[in-house]
């Protein structure tokens, strides 16, 4: 019986397993390939220790990905908290506005930035009105990329922290209540540590892409910023050198996968589960 | 006397997008007392309780709570816990935790914490249960720690919503007399949420019967059960008969075509009124013997005794009895002054009480109906 099952659900999980082969495991072991390689396909360590020159790459790269994922978090939960306590339609109304830009492409979403912070942007010519203009515009900048990033990721904060806080059982936070704790201690001590998986997956999905980008960079840093998402890009695109390319993805890989790991270890001592990744 | 009374609700009506929920209720509760909200699904106990609890201001009215207006005071300062219908134990924290969480908001010390906590879990038999994870726990375990962890607040006042109603017959029994004991240990007033009318009856030293948001009843258990106010109390209560009948003088009563004697006065000579008679208090005799004779049109065996319908006249009748009488016998009842409650008329007059279209599957089938009507 129980074998049979197993047999029946191999069978079905194997349109999936043979996906994941072809567009997960092969592509991994060219990265890999190449990253081991040099031009002429001999075994070689230069691409690695190559790596030395882009530690402050990675280093801004960290740095940014850090920063938007913060702004990101100090928005997004405060909005979802809230945004949970709303009437049903308002939290239905509110998604649909949050979600509304996320059916945009990435790049008109990034040049609609563009023309809004540029020397002679939107911004600009409203900040002239009271004197305040900048005379280089507002493009070019860091700051430029971490709102970008913010931008586009936002929604991938807010939505998984909603969707947990909107599952909380409201008994729950009313024993918190009835027990003495005020609104303040029942954000603490119950809302948050349930909410946490949501927090965690928010996390994820903002960190990683943030961390990787290389098309906001390009454009709101033009050209000023280099992360390792356009360092990357420049070996396959225009320096043609695969080989570094792979070695840099890898690092970044595996930069990712770990700060993966130290996140989920907060969740994982407790199983309540609901996390979105 | 007066200074007795811990809790005093004055004129109550809450309403939700303009449904009236509960309506103008009046009601006191003494200090240290086992008072229950008895009444059918959807009639306004849970709300009662959460207005209590502060969790609801009401539309109108006063909730005073030792002499104070409490209307505003939210609830975390109130000096009331409550042992919510579907627990509401804190998934993140284990047992020890979860009792300590009312200690730990109030900054107590940790010797203080501790000792309190194994006291409560001494309390409610879950010695050793400390570091336990809360989806590891059994229902009947997770109702403990609840219980557990609203005691260990030390409130004046505990409110329990259907605290049992998840939990098997068997278990429920248990808990039944374990609460008790706990409300008598403690010396504290609880307010008790239940549709079970057997559990309130036996728990109780006051039962509130309410439906609709309105209370029907207030009273003992037994004066609550033998003289039921109403043709909703009396039905709900327990089993009844309840029979149109006509007062011609003070104890003096007739119905079903005979003069009884019983034990009420002080109503209108020739008033119409609603008479109870419990289907255990009628006596069966031969047919000749009977004041009124009928006869035998279903028999369902019960365990403790034979459930008989009886056909008086075209309204049938319930009977208990230890003696088999077969379909189509033709008996006679004998019914003792005793025996008889008189009822006013009111609003529920001839809507229960008569056991023609009797089965339980219907009883069940009309109660879910009545309530989805209100949920809409
Ligand atoms: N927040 C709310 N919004 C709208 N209607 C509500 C709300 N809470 C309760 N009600 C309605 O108020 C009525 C009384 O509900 P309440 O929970 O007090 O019933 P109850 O007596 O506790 O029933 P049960 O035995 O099923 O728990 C029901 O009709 C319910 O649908
Ligand atoms: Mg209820």
């Amino acid at each position: 019986m129980n074998k049979k099952k197993s047999f029946l659900s191999n069978l079905l999980a194997a349109p999936h397993i043979l996906w994941s082969i072809i567009f997960i495991v092969v592509p991994l072991f060219v990265v890999v390939y190449y990253a081991f390689t040099n031009a002429e396909g001999d075994f070689t360590l230069e691409n690695i220790f190559e790596l030395k020159a882009y530690i402050p790459t990675f280093l801004l790269s960290l740095w940014y990905g850090l920063l938007s994922t913060l702004i990101c978090f100090i928005i997004a939960y405060p909005f979802a908290y809230i945004l949970s306590q709303f009437s049903a339609n308002s939290q239905r109304v509110m998604m649909m506005l949050i979600m509304l830009p996320m059916w945009m492409n990435l790049l008109i979403r990034t040049y609609s930035w563009m023309l809004i912070l540029e020397r002679n942007g939107i911004l600009n010519k409203v900040l002239d009105i009271f004197g305040l203009a900048s005379e280089n515009g507002f493009l070019n900048s860091g700051g430029a990329v971490v709102l970008g990033m913010v931008y586009n990721y936002l929604p991938y904060m807010i939505l998984p922290i909603y969707t947990i806080m909107s599952k909380l059982d409201p008994s729950v936070v009313a024993a918190a209540q009835d027990l003495g704790g005020n609104r303040f201690d029942v954000l603490r001590r119950v809302v948050f540590p349930l909410s946490l998986p949501g927090v965690v997956s928010g996390i994820t999905m903002v960190f990683v892409p943030s961390v990787s980008t290389f098309y906001i960079s390009q454009k709101l840093g033009g050209g000023s910023f280099m992360l390792i998402g356009d360092a990357i890009e420049s070996q396959f695109q225009s320096a043609n050198n695969f080989n570094l390319g792979a070695s840099l993805s890898l690092v970044l890989m595996v930069l990712i996968l770990i700060s993966m790991a130290v996140m989920n270890k907060f969740t994982d001592s407790d199983d309540t589960g609901g996390a979105i990744v | 006397m007066e200074n007795n009374i811990i809790i005093d609700l004055k004129n109550i009506s809450v309403s939700f997008d303009g449904e009236p929920i509960l309506k103008d209720l009046n009601l006191y509760i003494r200090d240290k007392e086992f008072i229950t909200f008895l009444g059918p699904s959807g009639c306004g106990k849970t709300t009662t309780l959460r207005v209590i609890a502060g969790f609801i201001e009401p539309d109108s009215g006063d909730v005073i709570f030792d002499n104070k207006r409490i209307n505003d005071v939210p609830p975390h300062k109130r000096q009331v816990n409550t042992i919510f219908q579907r627990y509401a134990l804190f998934p993140h924290l284990n047992v020890f935790e979860n009792i300590a969480f009312g200690l730990r908001l109030k900054k107590a010390p940790k010797q203080e914490i501790e000792e309190t906590v194994t006291a409560m879990l001494k309390l409610v038999n879950l010695k050793g249960f400390e570091k336990r994870n809360i989806q590891s726990l059994s229902g009947g375990q997770q109702q403990r720690v609840a219980i557990a962890r609203a005691l260990a607040n030390k409130p004046r006042v505990l409110l329990l919503d259907e605290p049992l109603g998840a939990l098997d017959l068997k278990l429920r029994k248990d808990m039944q007399n374990e609460l008790k004991n706990i409300q008598q240990q403690m010396g504290i007033t609880f307010i008790y949420v239940t549709h079970d009318q057997e559990e309130a009856l036996s728990m109780s030293d006051t039962v509130v019967v309410m439906n609709n948001g309105v209370i029907q009843q207030i009273g003992t258990p037994i004066k609550i059960y033998n003289e039921p106010k109403n043709a909703f109390v009396a039905d709900f209560i327990g089993e009844s008969n309840i029979i149109d009948g006509i007062m011609r003088e003070d104890f003096q009563v007739d119905f079903s075509g005979h003069r009884f004697e019983c034990l009420d006065k002080g109503f209108a000579p020739n008033e119409k009124v609603d008479v109870v008679v419990r289907p255990e208090d009628v006596d069966v005799v031969d047919v000749d013997k009977g004041m009124v004779k009928g006869e035998v049109t279903s028999v369902t065996f019960k365990g403790v005794h034979f459930e008989t319908i009886v056909d008086i006249g075209g309204f049938k009748w319930m009977i208990q009895s230890t003696d088999y009488h077969e379909v189509g016998k033709k008996i006679g009842l004998f019914i003792e002054p005793d025996a008889i409650h008189i009822m006013k008329k009111s609003e529920y007059s001839g809507l229960y009480g008569d056991y023609s279209s009797f089965s339980e599957e219907f009883d069940e089938l009309s109660d879910a109906s009545v309530d989805n009507g209100e949920e809409e």
